[in-house]
């Protein structure tokens, strides 16, 4: 074995080997900083060219590719608060908190040495883990997966520190956002409304380039600002750097999370990170722990070694049982099928070469990786001195290429909006977005690994196996600490009463989101404020429009709007959407039925419980009248601008939309001079006619015209 | 810094794009599509995702097809995934390409969802014109555990067989249809993500009998087998000429499954059971991978993608990547496999009811 690994390595004396890894590198690392697009964009530009290669020089551009996609992602997530990937939203409330504070240098180094050593570390654990795949992999069942989801959605409560109410009805929403489309376990499509786009659900890249990206560009284009006013990236990097490798014990807790999370099916990269930043957060005590959020140095090593090593982790099944476990593993399970490689059992005996060639491409390419990324953010940083309406026409375009390019439906791109005008809302109503996308992500795994245990296993059999009760355990060991406590402080102090009577209303409403809630021990402040808040009114106090800036240092742009009535607006909304769901459900097979019936009326209760309190409120006066002022107004207009451009590329198609409404929004909104709006608008055409003539990269076209016109001269 | 100059240059631009728009859409009128040439720039559209077994077939073709193609036409891959297929190929008839800039490439799922008129489908293989067609095959095992060593004992399992599915309505009505004809009742369990997951639900014990397609089995299930921890017991058959199912060339050994439905029941299978097995046996394997083109796509752009298999069946590079892929089975074009893709197609209204009573009655599946 150590033979084969070492003749690989010999492969990488040869200049052509390492050109060829420096080409995956060069690509993943660019498909990573564009919002959106990812492994998946980058393995398939270099697919068409590289099948023709042998494969010990193409493996090394598509692992080379694969590795580094979570290096690059989290620079505009730190930046500009506009996840590179749907997995670098997990590290952006604690990325942005420090650039914001001026300390976007350390954040950074913070995240590319965590990427680094979890991705060069992902590959030793590759390598070792061969030979334990398969029996751990086939000791994990469907009812550890299932109690691994349901972990994973506790996650949600933990999320939502300080706004458990809120916190949880966004989750509940992201549950019931990702029960769109065919049904895991019977053969039904789910709120569809007959529509061809929702079949198959919304995407990931659509939810959550939405709910954090586009929410963030209308808010940007709204108050026409730089992205960080008054702040310099900081001379951190040194700082970072050392910081990171002190928190070596919590990177190693993020790889084997991640790891791990790769291995089992159906998990997935976004998941396995919030898991890693979930355990840190959980796990952490004191000063640490109310870091979390806004800016801990533990939250972001954690996240990013294992978004990182995730895909180290994702390559053992696909090689071992030709099951890939994301979508870049997939194409290159694809390629090697092309090549006549089989992945099996029998890669260790008939291509222990190939093997071996994949772990040192990983590791090599994780570590050239970030050593880029020290280089590229030094001029990528400088970005966030551009003022944002200069920035947005072209991330808006990569935004809607990159929605469009999952699916290949127009119709990715509308969810987009709508989850966009969802996120805007729902971060300045000041409720959490991380549980929704937690919620989202694990909601048809919940469902499709319950009804299997269900169907395969009888309830003493499962709930008897020993990784289930281990995972039980985690659940409950911190209700048992949380009673515990209270228990403690009754005895002391007579005032608690009140607040854990609360905790029983809240029980009743939901045993197992307080059990999930506790979980993530998110301490007595959570349920004080969920309790408390009606009256303390910690966002009630009147700030004109929008500019609770000085009340909340770190979180100055969030919750601009949670001392108004919106918020009970935004309430009844989704309140109406979980009785709608709800009644939607009746209608379906019942094992398409369960879940939906659960999730809605779960919903229904905490909603209900949100709305009384936040209805109470406005009717005691404790919500200042906040109706249509200028901030909503401007908003509504910058909707109105994103909105125009779908429209032209449903009409007109991407090119020509482009060439549109480019110099229309550099001229009116960003005021830009005449020749910099048409040399902008050229380059964007010129970008993606190349991107999609030579780069596979596919265009929505229009009903009027195709994608690309020109094409057909 | 930038500049700040809003009123003189709004007219400017917005001139300008109109100017641009205006001869982009001149540039379209002037395209040739009447003569039948395939266009420069080629798009395979997969109705699946990335990575599965559809879109390497796909990706395999792509490269040599261009090359053998006049004028040698870049050929890329485009997936669109969702809803068992049936989003993309929607999506392909209603945008109705018909200058040969893009062809479908389909599997037996998106056959099987319109054979069974799920009401979601809005395409219609009755018109669509099918270029190329490959098949492929598979064989049903069963776990060491299950106590099953030979066919015969499927007759009184040692244990209640057990069998993990994805879905009702998809490819693994086969397998359904397979057992139905067998009088085998096995507790089917669906939900599962696809077929790997469903075989290491078995390796696990979770259930202990699985069907595997040809590429699949040659690599996961064969050192298994090796082991001693799993059984072949039949495979799938392939149809001959006549429409009879014959021993599939990859598994010589192993008796087809009306095969072994004269080893348990003394007599040669028929009736509508039988019908039905044999009606989604060709649809589902023997015509697994198809390419398709719309209707109103030129004769000549159609003949010179037929035209082209001759030179792809020569290629040994793509024939072995096919092979592997997909096991050994014929590359078909041409007008004979048009004519047996249609039969394979037409699946009589009797074994259609069939096959819906026998999804409600069995598994609580109504389709529509």
């Amino acid at each position: 074995m150590l033979d084969a690994a070492l003749n690989a390595l010999a492969g990488f004396a040869n200049p052509a080997t390492l050109m060829m890894l420096a080409i995956g590198v060069a690509a993943g690392l660019a498909m990573g900083v564009l919002p959106g697009l990812g492994g998946t964009a980058a393995v398939g530009i270099l697919l068409p060219f590289v099948i023709t290669l042998d494969p010990s020089q193409s493996l090394p551009i598509l692992i080379g590719a694969v590795a580094v996609v979570h290096h690059s992602d989290v620079i505009t997530a730190i930046l500009l608060r506009v996840p590179g990937s749907a997995s670098a939203a997990v590290i952006m409330p604690d990325g942005n908190a420090m650039a914001r504070r001026g300390q976007a240098a350390r954040a950074l180094s913070l995240c590319f040495v965590a990427s680094m050593i979890g991705g060069a570390l992902g590959a030793v654990g590759l390598t070792f883990s061969i030979p334990i795949a398969e029996p751990l992999v086939l000791a994990f069942g469907s009812p550890e997966l299932f109690m691994l989801t349901i972990l994973g959605i506790s996650l949600a409560a933990l999320l939502s520190k300080g706004n458990m109410l809120k916190g949880l009805v966004s989750a509940g929403l992201g549950l019931l956002i990702g029960m769109i489309g065919a049904a895991p376990a019977a053969a039904v499509y789910r709120f569809s409304f007959g529509a061809d786009s929702l079949l198959d659900g919304v995407g990931l890249i659509p939810l959550a380039l939405g709910l954090f990206g586009l929410a963030e560009i209308a808010h940007m284009v709204a108050r026409k600002t730089a992205i960080a006013e008054k702040i310099d990236i900081g001379g951190g990097w040194l700082q970072g750097a050392r910081e990171a490798l002190r928190e070596w014990k919590m990177m190693l807790r993020g790889v084997l999370v991640g790891m791990w999370a790769g291995v089992l099916p159906g998990l997935g990269a976004t998941a396995g990170t919030y898991m890693a930043y979930g355990q840190a957060a959980a796990t952490a005590k004191g000063k640490d722990r109310k870091a979390f959020g806004k800016g801990s140095p533990k939250g972001l090593v954690a996240a990013e070694s294992a978004a990182n090593s995730v895909e180290a982790g994702d390559l053992i099944p696909t090689l071992l049982f030709g099951i890939p476990g994301g979508a870049p593993a997939a194409l290159l399970l694809g390629a090697l099928l092309a090549y006549g490689i089989q992945p099996g059992p029998q890669m260790l005996t008939n291509h222990l070469d190939v093997m071996y060639t994949v772990v040192w491409s990983f590791a090599i390419a994780s570590v050239v990786g970030s050593v880029v990324c020290f280089f590229l953010a030094k001029p990528l940083a400088r970005l966030s001195f551009v003022p944002f309406q200069y920035l947005a026409p072209g991330l808006l375009l990569i935004m809607l290429v990159a929605a469009y390019a999952e699916s290949g439906q127009f119709g990715a791109i509308v969810a987009m909006l709508v989850l966009g005008v969802m996120g805007y809302v729902m971060k300045e109503a000041d409720f959490p977005r991380a549980p929704l996308l937690i919620g989202f992500i694990l909601s048809v795994p919940m469902e499709r690994y319950y009804f299997l245990t269900d169907s395969l296993y009888t309830t003493g059999e499962w709930i008897h196996r020993p990784f289930v009760i281990v995972m039980a355990l985690i659940l409950l060991a911190p209700l048992a600490l949380k009673l515990f406590n209270a228990m403690r402080r009754r005895r002391s102090v007579d005032d608690a009463g009140s607040s854990v009577t609360d905790e029983r209303e809240q029980v009743q409403e939901s045993p197992q989101h307080v059990l999930v809630g506790a979980s993530g021990g998110s301490s007595q402040r959570a349920t004080g404020d969920v309790g408390g808040g009606v009256g303390a009114g910690w966002h009630a106090t009147p700030t004109g429009g929008g500019s609770g800036d000085a009340e909340l240092p770190d979180d100055a742009e969030e919750g601009g709007l949670a001392g108004s009535r919106w918020p009970l607006v935004f309430g009844v909304l989704v309140l109406g959407t979980f009785v709608v769901a709800f009644v939607l459900a009746q209608g379906y097979a019942s094992r398409a039925r369960l879940m939906p019936v659960f999730v809605t009326v779960l919903g229904i209760a905490l909603t209900g419980l949100f709305v009384a309190r936040e209805g109470r409120a406005v009717v005691k006066g404790d919500r200042r009248v906040l109706s249509w002022n200028l901030r909503v107004a401007q908003t509504g207009l910058a909707f109105g601008w994103l909105l125009l451009f779908v429209v032209l590329v449903f009409l007109l198609g991407f090119s020509v939309a482009t060439l549109i409404y480019v110099p229309l929004f550099l001229i009116r909104v960003s005021r830009l001079s005449p020749l910099r709006t048409v040399a902008y608008t050229m380059v964007a055409v010129a970008v993606l006619a190349v991107a999609y003539l030579y780069g596979n990269i596919d265009l929505p076209g229009g009903i009027l015209l195709p994608a690309l016109p020109v094409l057909y001269g | 810094m930038m500049i700040i100059g809003r009123r003189k240059a709004l007219p400017v631009a917005i001139g300008l794009a109109v100017a641009g728009s205006l001869t982009l859409t001149a540039c379209k009128g002037t395209r040739s599509d009447a003569v039948g040439e395939v266009p420069g720039s080629v798009q395979l559209i997969v109705p699946f995702a990335a990575g599965g077994g559809t879109d390497t077939f796909a990706r395999v073709l792509a490269p040599p097809l261009g090359k053998a193609l006049d004028g040698s036409p870049s050929i890329q891959v485009v997936n669109r995934e969702g809803g068992e297929s049936i989003t993309g190929t929607n999506q392909f008839v209603k945008q109705n390409p018909n200058d040969g800039s893009q062809f479908l490439v389909a599997s037996a799922t998106t056959t099987y969802q319109w054979l069974l008129d799920i009401p979601q489908v809005k395409y219609d293989f009755n018109t669509l014109k099918p270029l190329i067609v490959a098949g492929t095959g598979g064989v049903i095992y069963a776990s060491k555990d299950s106590g099953i060593n030979s066919v015969q004992d499927l007759k009184s399992p040692p244990k209640p067989l057990s069998y993990g599915g994805i879905s009702a309505t998809g490819l693994d009505l086969s397998t359904l249809l397979a057992f139905n004809l067998l009088k085998l009742h096995p507790k089917v369990t669906f939900g599962f993500e696809g077929r790997g997951p469903a075989r290491l639900a078995m390796q696990r014990g979770e259930t202990n009998i699985d069907y595997q397609t040809t590429s699949a089995y040659l690599t996961q299930v064969k050192p298994m087998v090796d082991k001693g921890q799993a059984v072949p017991l039949m495979s799938f058959g392939v149809l001959d000429d006549n429409g009879n199912v014959v021993r599939d060339p990859n598994f010589k050994d192993l008796p087809t499954v009306p095969e072994v439905y004269q080893m348990l029941y003394g007599k040669k299978p028929s009736g509508a059971a039988h019908d039905a097995y044999v009606a989604f046996l060709a649809a589902g394997f023997s015509f697994e991978k198809s390419v398709w083109a719309t209707p109103e796509t030129p004769e000549g752009v159609r003949q010179a993608v037929i035209g082209a298999v001759p030179t792809l069946k020569d290629d040994k590079k793509f024939e072995q990547q096919r092979k592997d892929s997909l096991g050994d089975y014929p590359l078909h074009s041409g007008p004979e496999v048009s004519k047996a893709l249609k039969k394979a197609l037409t699946v009589p209204d009797s074994v259609k009811k069939y096959v819906f009573d026998m999804l409600k009655n069995e598994y609580h599946t109504s389709v529509q």
